[in-house]
């Protein structure tokens, strides 16, 4: 790569050389010069998010040997000694949780201490594991194992918005998708017509809960999150429906509804992710509806031209509306 | 040599960091809008979304259309396929240079998607045109070798850092042709990397308040992580996510006993040396790369040595991970003005909070899916496991 120095480097000035220069003409004070210079040297050197990354991994392998151990030993442990350590751990995080929580509020709150979100993590783990001990030890729900999954997700739901946790509000989405027998795994194996009908029923109750609860005031800044999960299962729903040989009049429709929905969504809000869904599933949708029955050359054809032409509407709206995130 | 100028590129930092200063309230609405304003470069960026959505298009369109030419126009034999391939390759990179330096376009998704079909076509071009329906030979080696050289010019015109990191896959391939001794193949991948470590570590020194500070500590990062993954005899014996914790495939036999000796001595000592490195240079990305190895070398210890891995393990591993953390987040919070030798755990920006909030979203979705019990079959003596049904569940099978 090239050097700083030379001719052809004209006008090349440093970040700490501009903040210099933007001090000594008025533009910024003496105390936020040498700030701003501290920020773009990092100085100090912030950890934060390599620290939160130990924090999680130490979690997810604690509990993944955890569920291991449990699994591997309880005939020599037995069952009273397994879910004595599984309580014990449980009790013990939910106990923190709740005696060093922060006080509820409706608005966004900082955690009280560093780990708390991990311990919180934790608990939320344990109780999948230890339900899941317990049924497949004592089938107390035999055959209403969905039950479960909906219990979970309802604790888990009270737990993210008590203690304001994304991390728990992703496991209660998830949980709540496992509870409508949705799982990526089973999608992509059988994504039948009663999936579907359960991913739009899913996409609808979350939708309009998250919607609700931000217009309540419930933890607004969740919405975000609802809205990417909804947004993505809705199109794979949608799409699968698109790829069926009979019936797909109908989804065909949904999916250019959502694809108009999620592109004006995205170029109002300045959410660019949206725009990207839309461009994505509905190219993929209406080109399979347009190949499928083509011969090669002729899909090769739509593929080029059809691309150049993406490639021109998304070059157009990076122009009006895309500027970096 | 590189596309951009360096002033346009600095300017672009100067922007960004602009932005975060905004965001974090360092700098006010009407000192951020007036700084924007005098600092404008002419290349043209996207957000990120758009840039991934670009380069997905450009690649379907350059595709269909180098099939559809084949399609078309003539069905050559293997060779002249082989030299049409390297003409797109040709063309390609010459449409990438064209909008890096014409359309100023700059990490936009299209000239990246250019640039990076270039360095495939060449490959499937000179594989093609030289080797194909002939004998081994063992000049093949050129393929990878030409490949790897390409994609390092393509870091170093366009900054592409996955360049960087296809140049370094490239190499692994390399020594295949030359010798069938494993022991030599790893040695000279490793020394490809440490000649690589030692260049970029020479020149970075000059960069390291500018905006090329940034891809060199990558390229430092990927580097020492491939002289670990060439070092560490053991790595390709665990399957993971954690399948074999207990027992793994064993290719020691494949190895002299003082080469994999040595080995187990290094996979000790780098990432001590790559941490201690990190952590004095105040370098993110190899202090990061670090830390992996270091939960690696832990992980693969075991197996190393010939021990039995315990299910309790991954228990101690997490026990030891969270116990590092804790501590050093209270050691550095102990310090004045919670310092301690230039470190700290606080949270200084806003961009670490939206990093955590999009992993937290992420994280939450995918990590219960491997961890998580499958559905309920209505038979009594089910065993769950496997991860089919989503949902924050944990552990194994029962």
């Amino acid at each position: 790569m090239q050097g700083v120095a030379g001719p052809e480097n004209e006008g090349f000035v440093t970040i700490l050389a501009r903040l210099e220069q933007w001090k000594a003409q008025g533009k910024i004070s003496a105390e936020q010069q040498a700030h701003l210079a501290g920020c773009s040297r990092e100085e100090p050197f912030s950890l934060f998010l390599e620290l939160n990354v130990l924090l999680y991994a130490g979690v997810l392998a604690f509990v993944a040997g955890l569920g291991w151990t449990v699994s591997t030993w309880s005939q020599q442990l037995g069952d009273v000694v397994a879910l004595a350590v599984l309580s014990a751990i449980l009790v013990s995080s939910f106990w923190y949780c709740f005696s060093r929580g922060p006080a509820w509020s409706a608005a966004e709150t900082a955690q009280s201490s560093p780990i708390f979100d991990y311990v919180l993590y934790l608990a939320s783990l344990v109780w999948s594991l230890e339900l899941g001990y317990i049924e497949n030890r004592f089938h107390l729900l035999s055959g209403k194992w969905d039950l479960y999954l909906l219990a979970s997700a309802i604790l888990f739901f009270f737990l993210a918005y008590r203690f304001d946790n994304r991390l728990v509000l992703s496991l209660a989405l998830s949980s709540l998708a496992g509870w409508f027998g949705l799982t990526i795994t089973r999608w992509s194996a059988n994504p039948d017509d009663e999936y579907r009908k359960y991913a739009l029923l899913y996409c609808l109750l979350v939708g309009v809960g998250a919607a609700l609860l931000k217009r309540g005031g419930l933890k607004a800044h969740f919405f975000g999150t609802y809205l990417n999960i909804v947004a993505n299962v809705l199109f794979w729903a949608v799409l699968s429906g698109v790829f069926e040989r009979r019936g797909f009049g109908v989804w065909f429709l949904a999916l250019l509804a959502a694809c108009g929905a999620s592109l004006t969504w995205g170029l109002a809000r300045r959410q660019f992710a949206f725009v990207a869904y839309a461009a994505v599933y509905g190219y993929v949708g209406i080109s399979w509806l347009i190949i499928r029955d083509m011969g090669e050359t002729a899909a090769l054809s739509y593929f080029v031209v059809s691309g150049v032409a993406m490639l021109v509407v998304l070059i157009q709206i990076g122009r009006r509306f895309g500027r970096p995130a | 040599m590189r596309i951009y100028s360096a002033a346009s590129e600095e300017t672009l930092r100067a922007r960004k960091f602009l932005k975060e200063w905004a965001g974090d309230r360092f700098v006010s609405k009407e000192q951020y809008e007036l700084l924007e304003k005098e600092n404008v470069s002419e290349l043209r960026t996207t957000n990120i979304f758009l840039r991934l959505v670009l380069f997905f298009f450009t690649v379907i369109v350059v595709g269909a259309g180098t099939a559809l030419f084949f399609q078309v126009f003539f069905s050559p034999s293997v060779k002249a396929s082989g030299v049409l391939a390297m003409i797109f390759a040709a063309v390609c990179y010459a449409g990438a240079e064209l909008a890096g330096s014409k359309a100023r376009l700059y990490r936009y998704g299209i000239e990246e998607a250019l640039a990076v079909l270039s360095i495939g076509y060449l490959c499937i071009g000179l594989d093609e045109a030289l080797f194909m329906g002939r004998p081994y030979s063992s000049a093949e080696f050129v393929v990878p070798a030409v490949g790897a050289v390409f994609s390092l010019w393509i870091w170093r015109r366009f900054g592409f850092s996955y360049a960087f990191l296809a140049a370094m896959i490239l190499v692994v391939f390399v020594p295949g042709y030359w010798t069938s001794s494993h022991e030599a193949q790893r040695l000279m991948v490793a020394g490809f990397y440490a000649i690589g470590l030692g260049v970029v570590v020479a020149v970075r020194s000059r960069h390291r308040f500018d905006y090329l500070d940034e891809a060199y500590s990558l390229a430092e990062a990927m580097l020492w992580l491939g002289i670990y993954l060439a070092t560490n005899l053991k790595i390709l014996a665990l399957d993971f996510p954690a399948q074999r914790w207990i027992g793994g495939w064993d290719d020691s036999a494949l190895f002299a006993r003082p080469f994999y000796w040595t080995t187990w001595v290094l996979i000790w000592c780098l990432p001590v040396i790559v941490l201690v490195r990190g952590v004095r240079k105040k370098d993110r990305f190899v202090i990061a790369v670090g830390g992996i190895m270091a939960v690696l070398t832990m992980v693969c210890n075991k197996p190393y040595l010939g021990w039995v891995r315990h299910t309790w393990d991954p228990m101690i591993l997490g026990v030891l991970l969270t116990g590092i953390a804790i501590f050093l987040r209270r050691w550095l919070a102990t310090g004045p003005n919670r310092i301690r030798h230039g470190f700290t755990a606080a949270r200084l920006s806003g961009k670490d909070k939206q990093w955590m909030n999009v992993g937290s979203i992420v994280l939450g979705q995918l990590s219960p899916q491997s961890i998580t019990p499958s559905a309920q079959p209505s038979s009594s003596d089910f065993r769950f496991g496997g991860g089919q049904t989503g949902g924050g569940g944990a552990g194994g099978e029962f």
